[in-house]
């Protein structure tokens, strides 16, 4: 063997089979997100969980020649491939993260105060007016539904609708999603404010009433009855919800719950990362349209805000005790951020009002809501 | 506080500008064509001929399952074959291809009589009473029209559009009396009307779903109560029944004895004398605390965030 093959085969290894001489500019740009989201989620610790996860998977699939969200030649799915199709395109991790979900909550302040489901279904104002609006900017009715319910704020309900009727859209979506939620302390309070008067902040709520066993332990089963029957496209996501919330009320199967609670939870959460990350390759997310969807997830979360209150105004001209109007913002479904927010801004305007128990109802409403919004469009398209 | 409250004013001005510019922005490029986006609903009809009739099986614009279009031909002519059109190749400024979800067709209908009539039949459930079918023909200067339909009504939601085309008119889209009809058109429905439509209709649904899980929640809620209050006063009628009885079987929880030794009654005064002191220094600090300042607060708010965790959705 000559030198000069010699040479001639380090050469061809080099262009063939490193990745260095295929890389894009595109792909430094998205490695370069992926690191910001990386910074962002380490030193801001700004939704660690999910932006850890959604970051490296960004990161890993944007490199040259990599097989990771590929298929072989024989046609079997590579690596990360295999956790978005039997995960996310097969619609399973979202209802399994509901199944979690519906195993941490308590619905007590609901139960008590049930008039707050009213307040989840206003906040749910901005899903439609994006919708409209995205329309505008050329998006299909499906793309312009899973940009929607950006403004419902729950993250596991987003990817489902997204998985299904936008796939392509998934990593922007998703991102926007966990985004804005983390940012909901920023984004709620000058709207609060403007939607309110000063006295209005300062309206004093009853305490709630005591929410016995029974109660809790029925309310997953009648919640879902009712919901599934009017929303059937809702059953996976509510049947799981409720699944999970049941197995902790009854109290009966705590090893199930602790595992629902956690050890799956944090399971499903790597795996859903990672997958959602692995869906923004520079050729596919480096498009005009995510940035579309970052402003109006950012204007949805808005109006979803203002519907919240909004709904509480229209409530009051009705009710004899009167709702604190800063409850209305926690009526999108970011639990139990946007309920923190209510409280620490009645707080503000009176530091005896104690509100985050009423707040949690909206919240817990929101989360409901934004399942029903979601199956409304699952229906729409079929 | 007012500092804070400013910085997060003008960072929330910041986010809204930045939304507002790459709105503006997106909507400045759209005017030059930059988001014309690929067309990722195109539908793709397969066909298949049963005798007379041939069906185009398709996933119609903002559907995810498939539905199916039955053409043939009533009157006047025989069925030879339906194609499916591109709409780029049909695609004019006075038509817009959302309003045509499932595409356009080119339906071929041989042995007219030459100059006569041929009506075609199309029937699926996809189509609504608002559906109307819009004709091409590249021939004319205005090739897009609208001619008259019937639109019927079938059982179970089907519905029947049903096109009258003369050979050699401008709807045959070959323009010659030669026996042969070529019809280039397709159903049309308004896309925005479809999309307003159902924002309310959906919108409102879900203030219907959720208004009926609030009534289904007031009503057991109602039950509950109910059934607490009666149980708690049976309870209480019970009591005022079984209390000498129990004296009599002598089961006394230790402490409950009518007579105590000195030694316990002095630790149960201590105890008493202890545990009212603290709740008068609680009750003291509750009325003080208007008087206390963040440190207090603060407190108050760790304790409240605590009771936060059950609901704390962090760990997904």
């Amino acid at each position: 063997m000559s030198w000069q093959q010699v040479l001639d085969l380090i050469i061809s290894i080099f262009t063939t089979q490193t990745g260095l001489p295929n890389l894009m500019f595109k792909q430094v740009i998205m490695i370069g997100v992926a690191f910001f989201f990386l910074y962002l989620a380490v030193a801001k610790k700004f939704e660690p969980l999910l932006l850890v996860p959604i970051g490296f998977g960004i990161f890993l699939v944007n490199f040259p020649l990599t097989p990771l969200m590929g298929f072989t030649e024989q046609g079997a799915p590579e690596l990360i491939r295999v956790f978005y199709k039997y995960g996310v395109e097969w619609e399973v991790i979202p209802c399994v993260i509901f199944l979690g979900l519906g195993a941490m909550t308590d619905f007590s302040p609901l139960i008590a105060n049930p008039k707050t489901l009213i307040i989840g279904a206003g906040a749910q104002l901005g899903v439609f007016i994006t919708y409209i609006g995205v329309l505008f900017f050329g998006f299909t009715l499906k793309e312009a539904a899973s940009v929607g319910i950006i403004g419902g704020a729950d993250g596991p309900t987003t990817i489902y609708l997204t998985s299904k009727l936008a796939p392509h859209l998934l990593g922007a979506n998703a991102l926007a999603a966990y985004s804005y939620m983390a940012m909901v302390p920023l984004i709620q309070p000058p709207i609060m404010r403007l939607m309110t008067t000063p006295e209005q902040r300062c309206i004093k709520m009853h305490q709630l009433r005591s929410v016995s066993v029974k109660e809790k332990i029925l309310f997953p089963l009648i919640a879902a009855l009712l919901i599934i029957f009017l929303v059937p496209a809702v059953a996976p996501l509510m049947g799981m919800f409720m699944f999970g919330n049941f197995m902790r009320e009854s109290g009966v199967v705590k090893r199930l719950t602790d595992t629902a609670q956690n050890a799956l939870m944090n399971i499903v959460t790597i795996f859903l990362g990672l997958s959602v990350g692995a869906t923004m390759q520079a050729e596919k997310f480096l498009t005009p349209k995510p940035l579309l969807i970052f402003a109006f997830g950012l204007m949805d979360f808005v109006v979803c805000t203002i519907g919240g209150i909004l709904t509480v105004h229209v409530m009051n001209l009705f009710l004899k005790e009167k709702i604190n109007p800063l409850i209305g913002s926690a009526g999108v479904s970011a639990v139990p951020m946007s309920a923190r927010v209510s409280h620490a801004e009645g707080l503000k305007a009176d530091p005896d009002n104690w509100l985050i128990m009423h707040a949690m109802g909206p919240n817990l409403a929101g989360v409901i809501g934004s399942a029903a919004a979601a199956g409304m469009f699952i229906a729409m398209f079929q | 506080m007012k500092q804070l409250f400013n910085k997060r004013m003008i960072l929330f001005v910041q986010y809204m500008l930045v939304a507002a510019l790459i709105i503006g922005g997106a909507g400045f490029c759209d005017a030059g064509g930059f988001f014309a986006f690929d067309d990722m609903e195109k539908p793709k009809p397969e066909f298949n001929r049963r005798g007379e009739e041939i069906s185009a099986k398709l996933i119609p614009r903002a559907k995810s399952t498939r539905t199916v279009i039955n053409f043939r031909v009533a009157d006047g002519g025989q069925l030879v074959d339906v194609k499916g059109v591109d709409f780029q190749t049909v695609d004019r400024p006075e038509v817009d291809v959302k309003n045509f979800k499932s595409a356009a067709f080119e339906i071929r209908i041989d042995n007219v009589k030459p100059g006569g009539e041929a009506r075609v039949s199309m029937d699926s459930d996809f189509f609504a009473a608002s559906t109307a079918f819009y004709v091409f023909n590249p021939k004319l200067e205005k090739p897009w029209m609208t001619p008259q339909i019937v639109n019927i009504s079938r059982q179970e939601s089907i519905r029947e559009l049903v096109v009258t085309v003369r050979d050699g008119s401008p709807l045959d889209a070959d323009g010659a009396v030669d026996g042969r009809i070529i019809l280039i058109g397709g159903p049309r429905d308004s896309f925005w009307g479809y999309a307003l439509g159902t924002l309310f209709i959906r919108f409102f649904g879900i203030f219907i779903v959720l208004s009926i899980l609030m009534l289904g929640m007031i009503l057991s809620g109602l039950y509950f109560k109910f059934n607490e209050r009666t149980q708690k006063s049976e309870n209480e009628s019970l009591g005022n029944i079984s209390g000498p009885e129990k004296k009599e079987t002598g089961d006394e929880l230790p402490g409950q004895s009518s007579e105590a030794t000195e030694e316990e009654a002095a630790v149960i005064a201590a105890a008493l004398y202890l545990h009212f002191k603290q709740t008068s220094v609680q009750t003291d600090r509750v009325s003080a605390q208007k008087d206390e300042g963040a440190w207090a607060l603060g407190g108050r708010q760790r304790i409240m965030n605590d009771r936060l965790s059950v609901f704390n959705r962090l760990n997904r």
